[in-house]
């Protein structure tokens, strides 16, 4: 029987760790120059960019065609990767707000990081409503701006909700980074002795001096802020969902589609940033503060949330079959065995299959594993979306309407594509930015705070 | 710096959370209360230990919260219901559930923006890159790993000579004075300082040549151009196809239009008088439709009652009346040559009117030329 | 290594507490005894409200013991029994659905399906009354396990202090998620879904399960404040704690209001009428006023009343609005079910009045029971010192 002890809190951080000792370490990629690994990884990641931009270039002189789009299948990867990313996205909103309003310590060491990926994230997915257009430029008009046409955009209907959402949960994700950064912007600013640098860090710190003062109010914005965000993460991914629930098509117009895409959002959204957290502990040496505990406290959150999937495919199922309505009943069988099946079986295999592995502790805290096993999870989570869109779409009411969908190279490049903007974007990240908040980090730190005297 | 150097504060270090959260407490037993806590993160307890009063921010996101979703729903009411209606998907022009998503979005958006803007301009009065504490070393070591006290000049307790008896009892290390810079005492508003004030002129001229060039000039150049420009032939315009360069063409020679029947009297009108009959037997339906055509085509320079006492009354050559002897003579031929070849101003109705609908028309002017000119016989 | 051992003295409840439950209990059971024999199937439609009320706060309190452990959290450890007490009365469950088991023929259209009635007949393979009995009993069965389990473990830690037992119960904890999913969401399916047999609504479970959380806590809040008020608990709890429960009550109202949103607005929105009708139902007559009274009942009004900091951490507040959401609860179960019995309006007689007094009867006496015979507070528990520290 190993030694398990409640009755001691857990330390967020392995070790004794001095303030300035966390300082160095969390600065220290800002204050060196870039080593042959970055800058091997950043051409790979601008290798995939120029994919990216290839494709889209295409896409906009050629026109839509370039893609596998059809009819009836007048969604395909434009969309799946909308969701996909917003999805990746939520995580860190999670992580640093609603953690933050459990007050669970652990989330210290990587909501910086987090929240970044959240804005990059969010980034890539806001792209793919405005290229998905045909005319990308006109993407102006989805803004209820009064012009001469007279005609407004049409409120009811849940594409420019998304308009309203994403553009909103980019700009408070911006702010909530931002406030985050302006106490390290500010630790940075005191560090420098580059002439250039203390300019840059004295302009975006504000001029922050640390003061209890202003501590006081900050802490309270925080937690306003973190109210906020929590609804709003929500609110994003449930009004994604409503671009698919509010139509009458079977497989998508389910109840359960608001919490089950949140659920799922949060799912992919934590296997990205663990797959992407491994790497950069390792780098940068920040195992001891992005702990084997954090990993572990992550992993539980994936089998909670992939068992949530795995619950709403299973009542999904289980209703369509209850409701008597043949075409429901059909659009679940064609799922499973339909031409699609195969996207339906790695869905499956993925979701619901490979997170229950986390129940065993050892899988939990073994690294190599839980890797292996968020890459399942990124691939089974684009898969769910692929066969939510594709398959409901290209066999619905109408069997004379049916078609098959097969998607081109330009998809391809498109998705690769993404990926290599989003990692950019990270790479440059950490080499700009401290990916891990200094201040909050301290304070959680044993001993950081007073002890206390009962008032 | 030369000039005499105005006191500003002085500072002591603590290097444990406990004895800066003391430090505070005695400071506040003394009576301080132009005094400050420094610290790297935010310490729990602080805020009692300096007597701080409860932040009031939380209002600013509720008054602004709300504020947003109100003015999210009227304007939605306004543009749905009251500018521009339409009739989207059967539901009503004002349809509240449709509006929740757009409404919680906005009350977040301005709540986030309201309080983060209200936290950093109002209460902190950042940005401020001039203030005395900076590049202190006081500040190199609260912004790492110490903590930091300061009690300022301003404050009415303080005395300069028992300052650092009080910092002293509290254990503070490394007690300094701070002063003032120079330019930090001239400082004055930054906002209408001559370097930003350009530098806003300059954001506005960049910003609206840029809407303006896009807007106006790039929208219609290459390739944003190409739906606008598109390779076809559209009316009016020249055409590089035909020789004689007319893109609007006659049709083919020998062909006839739907429903086309010939007519053979062109330019002999009193003839069609004499050889046509109307093959429309007057009846209710007849009518009717002569009344629908008469009332959309003929009524404009007629009148409804072919009076001519029409709506372009004076705007144009007025048409004669209908009732006229001379018109109630003519046959039902002879209205029919006018309709199809048109009469002085009035043109030609072929494009108009059917062959058929010509002559329920008319009827219909007959049943006109009746009423205002009815026998006694008529009544029975 | 075991904490220093808590200071507790076993303070009894006054035994008028008892008299009040046991008042209430045969009040209750009186007016219900009459109503079935008045107007048998009126009360019967009471009796599936009552029954997932019930159910809610049982499975709710027992869901809240489970998370507890799984999550290791450390701030609800000092009044985890009430959690305990409250989930025991899942016993009594069978007092509430046997009589509705001994009618199903009456109160299920779909156990007499018209046989034009293509749609019902279809769903006989899980609408059948043998099929439903079984899983009603089962459900049963399986809460009444993991109760039995967990707090045993729970009970036998105050005399042995074995830390191992914790870890016991975090397995059975996590074995028991899955299946309170499951056994929930069927309830809400069975229960409220089948009353109206063409019907259906996949978030309904989770609908349900909003609900359920928020009447385990607001039952549970209840006890806390007045207990811990008069000092029954251990010396020292913190305002902090009552705020964590504050916070999530409001948390859980929010979530409630989602669930209801989205639910509402699929179906208004696509407009299919073999959806629409259910809403429509309840839109007609008098509903229409109820319908609305349930946003502000179960919505407007907790909102409002715990969203500042010092309103979650004010005892009497807390109080207040534990009750307010107790009776939202029952408003929206009551929502759910009559107005499939009652068309033209809202039915509300003494009869409607049996089943929330007897049930409060049976939660208070049950209680009373539970404390007499164990500690308020699990002094064996490990977590139990860092709980009583708790500040935010």
């Amino acid at each position: 029987m190993s030694t398990i002890d409640y009755t001691r809190e857990l330390s967020v951080l392995e070790g004794k760790h001095a303030l300035r000792e966390l300082d160095d370490l969390i600065a220290k990629p800002l204050e060196t120059k870039p080593d042959k690994k970055f800058y091997i990884a950043l051409s790979i990641t601008l290798s995939m960019t120029g994919l990216f931009v290839l494709g889209l270039a295409l896409t906009f002189y050629y026109g839509i065609g370039m893609w596998g789009n059809n009819i009836p299948v007048a969604w395909a990867f434009d969309i799946v990767n909308f969701v996909f990313w917003i999805g990746i996205g939520h995580a860190g909103t999670l992580i640093s707000a609603i953690l933050f309003l459990f007050r669970q310590k652990w989330r210290t060491g990587i909501s910086r990081f987090a929240e970044g990926m959240t804005i990059f994230a969010v980034m890539t997915a806001g792209l793919f409503p405005l290229i998905h257009l045909g005319r990308p430029w006109l993407s102006g008009y989805l803004f209820p701006y009064p012009n001469q046409h007279s005609v407004w955009v049409n409120f009811t209907s849940p594409l420019l909700w998304d308009v309203f959402a994403v553009s909103t949960y980019l700009i408070v994700s911006l702010i909530f980074w931002y406030v985050g950064l302006i106490p390290d912007l500010a630790s940075l600013r005191e560090r420098t002795e580059h002439k250039i640098k203390k300019v840059i860090y004295s302009v975006f710190s504000l001029g922050w001096r640390f003061s209890n003062r202003h501590w006081h109010h900050y802490e309270m914005v925080y937690l306003i802020l973190a109210g906020f965000a929590t609804p709003l993460v929500l609110s994003v991914h449930t009004i994604v969902s409503f671009d698919f629930a509010v139509s009458v098509i079977p497989g998508w117009h389910t109840t359960i589609f608001p919490p089950y895409f949140v659920a799922g959002a949060v799912f992919s959204g934590f296997a990205m940033v663990q797959n992407v957290l491994i790497i950069v502990r390792k780098i940068f040496n920040y195992e001891h503060i992005i702990t084997v505990d954090t990993l572990e406290k992550m992993n539980k959150i994936m089998l909670l949330t992939g068992s949530m999937i795995g619950y709403a495919y299973a009542m999904e199922f289980f209703i369509a079959w209850y409701s008597g309505v043949e075409a429901e009943r059909f659009a679940f069988l064609n799922r499973a065995m339909g031409p699609y099946a195969w996207a339906y079986w790695i869905m499956v295999t993925c979701n619901v299959v490979s997170p229950q592995l986390f129940w065993f502790k050892k899988i939990r805290r073994t690294i190599p594993v839980m890797f292996v096993i968020a890459i399942f999870v990124n691939i089974g989570m684009w898969f769910e979306r692929f066969v939510i869109i594709v398959t409901s779409l290209s066999r619905d009411f109408l069997p004379s309407s049916w078609a098959y969908y097969k998607p081109t190279l330009v998809d391809g490049m498109i998705l690769i594509g993404s990926f290599g903007f989003f990692f950019t974007w990270i790479l440059l990240f950490t080499k700009a930015l401290p990916v891990i908040s200094m201040a909050e980090v301290k304070a959680v730190v044993d001993g950081a705070q007073p002890s206390h005297k009962d008032h | 710096m030369t000039g005499e150097k105005i006191l500003y504060s002085y500072t002591g270090i603590f290097d444990t959370p406990d004895e800066v959260t003391h430090a505070a407490e005695e400071a506040v037993k003394q009576g301080y209360t132009k005094f400050d806590v420094n610290s790297p993160y935010p310490l729990h307890g602080m805020n009692k230990a300096m007597n701080l009063p409860a932040s009031k921010l939380g209002y600013v996101a509720l008054i602004f919260g709300l504020s947003g979703a109100l003015g999210a729903l009227l304007s939605l009411w306004w543009v749905s219901a009251v500018d521009y209606p339409l009739v989207i998907g059967g539901k009503p022009f004002f349809s509240f559930p449709a509006y929740i998503p757009v409404i919680f979005e906005v009350t977040v958006l301005s709540a986030a923006i309201a309080t983060v803007l209200a936290m950093l301009f109002f209460f902190f009065k950042l940005p401020n890159n001039a203030h005395p504490l900076h590049a202190t070393d006081y500040m190199k070591k609260v912004s790492a790993d110490k903590y930091g006290i300061v009690i300022q000049a301003e404050d009415p307790k303080f005395d300069e000579s028992s300052i650092r008896k009080f910092l002293e009892s509290v254990h503070a290390k490394e007690i300094n004075a701070v002063y003032w810079a120079e330019e930090e005492i001239t400082h004055k508003h930054k906002i209408f300082e001559p370097k930003f004030l350009t530098f806003l002129l300059v954001v506005v001229i960049i910003t609206s040549g840029t809407t303006y060039f896009t807007l106006n000039k790039l929208m219609f150049m290459l390739p944003f151009n190409w739906m606008m420009e598109q390779q076809k032939q559209n009316p009016q315009q020249k055409s590089l196809v035909f020789a004689d360069g007319h893109g609007m063409r006659q049709p083919v020679e020998g062909t006839i239009a739907r429903g086309f029947l010939p007519y053979e009297f062109k330019g002999q009108p009193d003839l069609a008088g004499e050889r046509l009959v109307n093959p429309i037997p007057v009846s209710k339906e007849s009518l009717q439709l002569g009344q629908t055509k008469f009332d959309i085509y003929c009524s404009p320079c007629h009148g409804y009652h072919g009076e001519g006492d029409s709506r372009l009354r004076g705007q144009f050559p007025n048409s004669p009346s209908l009732h006229s002897e001379k018109v109630r003579t003519w046959s039902d031929g002879r209205i029919f040559a006018v309709l199809t070849e048109g009469q002085n101003v009035m043109p030609s109705y072929t494009t108009q009117l059917t062959v058929d609908e010509r002559w329920a028309v008319i009827n219909y002017v007959r049943a006109l030329q009746r009423a205002l000119n009815a026998k006694e016989s008529d009544l029975q | 290594m075991i904490s220093s051992s808590v200071e507790y003295q076993k303070k009894e409840l006054p035994s008028k507490v008892q008299t009040i439950g046991l008042g209430l209990l045969l009040v209750g059971l009186l007016i219900v005894v009459l109503g079935y024999l008045v107007n048998p199937e009126r009360s019967a439609y009471n009796n599936i409200i009552g029954l997932t009320f019930l159910i809610s706060i049982a499975v709710g309190s027992l869901f809240f013991v489970a998370i507890e452990f799984l999550s290791g959290a450390v701030w609800s450890t000092p009044f985890r029994r009430v959690g305990e007490f409250l989930s025991s009365t899942v016993w009594v469950l069978p007092l509430l659905f046997i009589p509705l088991l001994l009618n199903v023929n009456t109160i299920f259209h779909w156990t007499h399906p018209a046989p034009a009635d293509k749609t019902l007949i279809d769903k006989a393979p899980y609408l059948n009354v043998n099929f439903f009995i079984i899983r009603v009993i089962v459900f049963w069965l399986v809460w009444l396990l993991f109760y039995y389990l967990i707090i045993k473990n729970s009970r036998k830690q105050d005399q042995t202090k074995d830390q191992y037992l914790t870890k016991k119960n975090i397995k059975l904890s996590a074995i028991f998620m899955p299946l309170f999913a499951i056994t929930i969401s069927f309830t809400a399916i069975d229960w409220l879904m089948s009353i109206e047999p063409h019907w259906f609504s996949t978030i309904l479970g989770v609908y349900y399960f909003s609900g359920t959380i928020l009447a385990a806590l607001a039952v549970g809040a209840i006890f806390i404040v007045l207990l811990n008020e008069r000092g029954f608990f251990v010396k020292g709890i913190h305002t902090d704690s009552y705020y964590s429960l504050g916070a999530l009550i409001f948390a859980f109202t929010n979530f409630w209001a989602y669930i209801a949103f989205s639910q509402f607005l699929l179906i208004w929105y696509a407009n299919l009428p073999e959806e629409t009708f259910w809403f429509l139902a309840r839109w007609e007559g008098n509903w229409k006023f109820f319908s609305v009274g349930l946003i502000i009942v179960h919505f407007l009004v907790p909102y409002v009343g715990l969203l500042s900091q010092p309103s979650k951490m004010n005892p009497k507040r807390l109080l207040f609005m534990s009750g307010w959401i107790l009776f939202a609860h029952y408003y929206d179960l009551y929502w759910l079910v009559m107005p499939n019995f009652f068309k033209e309006g809202i039915p509300f007689s003494w009869i409607e009045l049996g089943f929330p007094i007897l049930i409060a009867g049976l939660i208070i006496l049950v209680f009373y029971y539970q404390a007499k015979k164990n500690n308020l507070v699990p002094i064996g528990d490990p977590k139990l010192k860092r709980g009583i520290d708790f500040r935010l």
